[in-house]
């Protein structure tokens, strides 16, 4: 029988007492260590996972920052408030947070009946973590919802536009939306500029920003915005717009159009006709061109103050003649041809230049493109190209070409300072600074005679009316009425009124333009002529802002006389 | 030696232990009273604005002028007209100084009793 190691029983072997010991430490050992290893990878995979979150900012697909970011305030020349943000508390809910839908609908309807029932519940059931309820609501009902104690009702503190002159510079400042981001006006143009960068960099919270200043004065602003309200009931006219700039420095003192809106109630900018008819709107602005056309040709040296033009007879073009409105039917001098605002006399002008030099002039003085200035909305001018015998014709008076009446307030400008071309600015701008982007459009002589003219229109031709009112205050300026074109044809019910002036006319400062659309005769006035209503306005106007933009005046006769062209011969 | 080393030990870890409780206690109502100071400011910061956008409303032209129409006839008010303004350089200037020698002369002649207006009269025919 073989003795195979199978058949064995394996040795009982037995351990010493410190071997065992010793195994048993170094089991126990390792035990501890896995713990530990156990313990430490719990606690750096939690880390991990807890760096792994991307913390969720937005509400509604809107970063959170975004809606609590303000605006800088918005300033007028002397520092009063145009726009401010307000902190408004807005209501929020966190469906996911709450436990009986049908109580909290109850009870909030008990504050905010005006939210429907199916809305608010369809609204606070589901899993959502955030939905807006109501926005900008006023401190009282935050008090009152709060008072409701309901779980996963909260509120959060936007920050709301505020506009305290309401209505009256509601054109230039534009507006914006709930989200306080700009939607029209200089508001909607700051975005563009820097404002959205800087609420992009989350720098645009706290009340930190320093405030915009624009060139606008409120106080001017308030009287152009009233006059112009006023016509709407005086002359039962369906609009009415002006616009003050200072000729030097290009600063836009004051710009209203009515009608207008609140920018308060953003809805109210979408009403039919609230649109700014100063930058927005292009006109034939009839005689108060020949401004610009005769200074065109006294500066091309084609024609100076001496020279005279034969308007005994009307011009004919094919079927069509062009005659005076009230003609003298004369031989006329250039400061008659003016004065008398004799369409014939402003075509012979533009014919002495030439009209290839006319158009040529139209666009070294901006009126063919659009003028750079900083709110969004701008309409393009009108003015042909290559205009025709006919149409070079009609446009020397201001027909048949159409341009906002903020290219004639920056012509305007330019003819009275001197000869220079300075682009409108909402922003303010020290003499030094227009200076350097002062381009010369005009020979300063030329700008002299321009003054000497436009004084003499209202001493003696259309500006008659405004001189009475606002006497002292030396203005200048040209009528211009021109009809409008229904279906086709020119209207003789219905006018476009405009009167582009300047004052003080010996050291002028400020140039104005006011247009008025389809004006009635005023009770107990005259008639619809330009200067009854236009004329008037501006009168009225300068009365009233002279003071304010500290223009004393002054009634001597020497500074009319002192106004004269050296060469004129009389 | 080992033993009174422990002791003193477990007394510092115990001193230890309470010193961080308290501290944490301190800092967790440090910091709850922060919070509710920046709520006390936040909703300062929004009366504050609220305040402001009153008194810009109260400084417009537009709220002051429908004020200063109201009130017009009872505090007799009507705006400004161009000829009521003035300037110190619109004054007349001064008259030359007045002729005291001559003037002297006059008075002097008067108390001795000769009127030089008799003699001009005279002189005229008139007298």
């Amino acid at each position: 029988m073989a003795i195979t190691a199978e058949d064995f029983a394996p040795t009982i072997a037995l351990d010493g007492t410190r071997k065992v010991r010793g195994n048993m430490t170094q089991a126990r050992l390792r035990w501890v260590i896995l713990a530990i290893v156990l313990g430490f990878a719990t606690v750096g995979g939690r880390l991990v996972q807890l760096g792994m979150i991307v913390p969720d900012n937005s509400i509604e697909g809107v970063a959170r920052a975004e809606i609590t970011a303000t605006r800088p305030p918005i300033l007028d020349r002397n520092g009063l408030e145009m726009a401010v943000d307000i902190r408004v508390p807005s209501l929020y809910a966190e469906p996911r947070r709450i436990i009986d839908v049908e109580e909290a609908v109850s009870k909030l309807r008990t504050v905010l009946p005006n939210l429907s029932e199916s809305w608010l519940r369809s609204r606070l059931t589901g899993d959502k973590g955030f939905v807006w309820l109501q926005r900008e609501l006023s401190p009282a009902i935050e008090e009152r919802v709060m008072r409701l104690g309901i779980p996963g009702i909260e509120f959060l503190t936007e920050s709301k536009r505020f506009y305290p002159g309401m209505n009256e510079a509601s054109h230039i400042l534009g507006s914006t939306n709930i989200d306080n981001q700009g939607i029209a006006g200089i508001e909607k143009h700051m975005d563009v500029e820097d404002v959205a960068l800087l609420q992009d960099l989350g720098l645009a919270r706290g009340n930190a920003l320093t405030p915009v200043q624009l060139s606008i004065d409120m106080r001017v602003q308030h009287v152009v915005h009233e006059e112009m309200v006023d016509a709407l009931t005086r002359y039962k006219a369906i609009a009415a717009a002006g616009v003050i700039m200072d000729i030097h420095t290009g600063e836009i003192v004051a710009l209203a159009s009515v009608p207008d809106f609140d920018p308060n109630d953003p809805s109210t900018a979408l009403v039919k006709d609230s649109f700014n008819r100063i930058t927005a709107g292009i006109y034939e602005l009839g005689s108060t061109f020949k401004t610009i056309t005769i200074a065109g040709a006294i500066d091309s040296g084609a024609v100076t103050l001496n020279d005279k033009f034969d308007a005994r007879y009307g011009i004919r073009y094919g079927r069509y003649t062009i005659d005076d409105f009230h003609g003298k039917h004369r031989v006329l001098s250039v400061p008659e041809i003016y004065k008398y605002s004799s369409n014939i006399g402003t075509i012979r002008v533009m014919q002495a230049m030439g009209k290839e030099n006319y158009r040529a002039f139209l666009t070294r003085m901006g009126l063919d493109t659009r003028v750079p200035f900083e709110l969004p909305e701008m309409r393009l001018p009108n003015v042909p190209k290559n205009p025709s015998d006919i149409s070079a014709a009609t446009m020397s008076f201001g027909h048949g070409l159409s341009v906002s009446p903020l290219h004639m307030v920056v012509a305007m400008s330019a003819i009275a300072n001197g000869g220079n071309y300075i682009a409108p600015t909402l922003y303010r701008r020290s003499l030094e600074e227009a200076q350097s982007e002062y381009v010369r459009v005009l020979k300063p002589e030329t700008s002299r005679d321009m003054r000497y003219l436009m004084r003499l229109n209202s001493l003696e031709g259309s500006g008659s009316l405004t001189e009475k009112i606002a006497k002292g205050y030396r203005v200048g300026g040209k009528t211009g009425t021109a009809e409008k074109v229904e279906n086709g044809v020119y209207s003789h019910s219905k006018d476009f009124n405009v009167f582009a002036a300047v004052f003080p006319m010996d050291a002028p400062q400020y140039a104005l333009v006011v247009v008025v659309d389809e004006p009635q005769v005023e009770e107990g006035g005259l008639g619809t002529n330009s200067a009854y209503n236009a004329g008037m306005m501006s009168g009225r106007i300068v009365q009233r802002i002279a003071p304010m933009l500290g223009v004393a005046p002054n009634f001597s006769q020497a500074l009319d006389d002192a106004m004269v062209p050296p060469n004129l011969i009389r | 030696m080992i033993r009174n080393l422990n002791i003193i030990l477990i007394f510092t870890s115990v001193v230890m232990l309470s010193g961080v409780y308290a501290l944490k206690f301190a800092i967790e109502h440090t910091a709850s009273e922060r919070t509710a100071l920046i709520a006390l400011i936040d909703s300062q910061e929004g009366d504050l604005s609220v305040l402001k956008a009153d008194e810009a409303v109260l400084n417009q032209p537009g709220h002051i002028e429908p004020i200063v129409k109201r009130h017009q006839e009872a505090l007799a008010i009507v705006p400004v007209a161009q000829k009521q303004f003035g300037a110190f350089a619109d004054l007349p200037m001064r008259p030359a100084q007045p002729d005291n020698a001559a003037l002297d002369a006059l008075l002097r002649s008067l108390d001795a009793g000769v009127d030089p207006i008799d003699a001009i009269l005279t002189s005229e025919g008139i007298e």
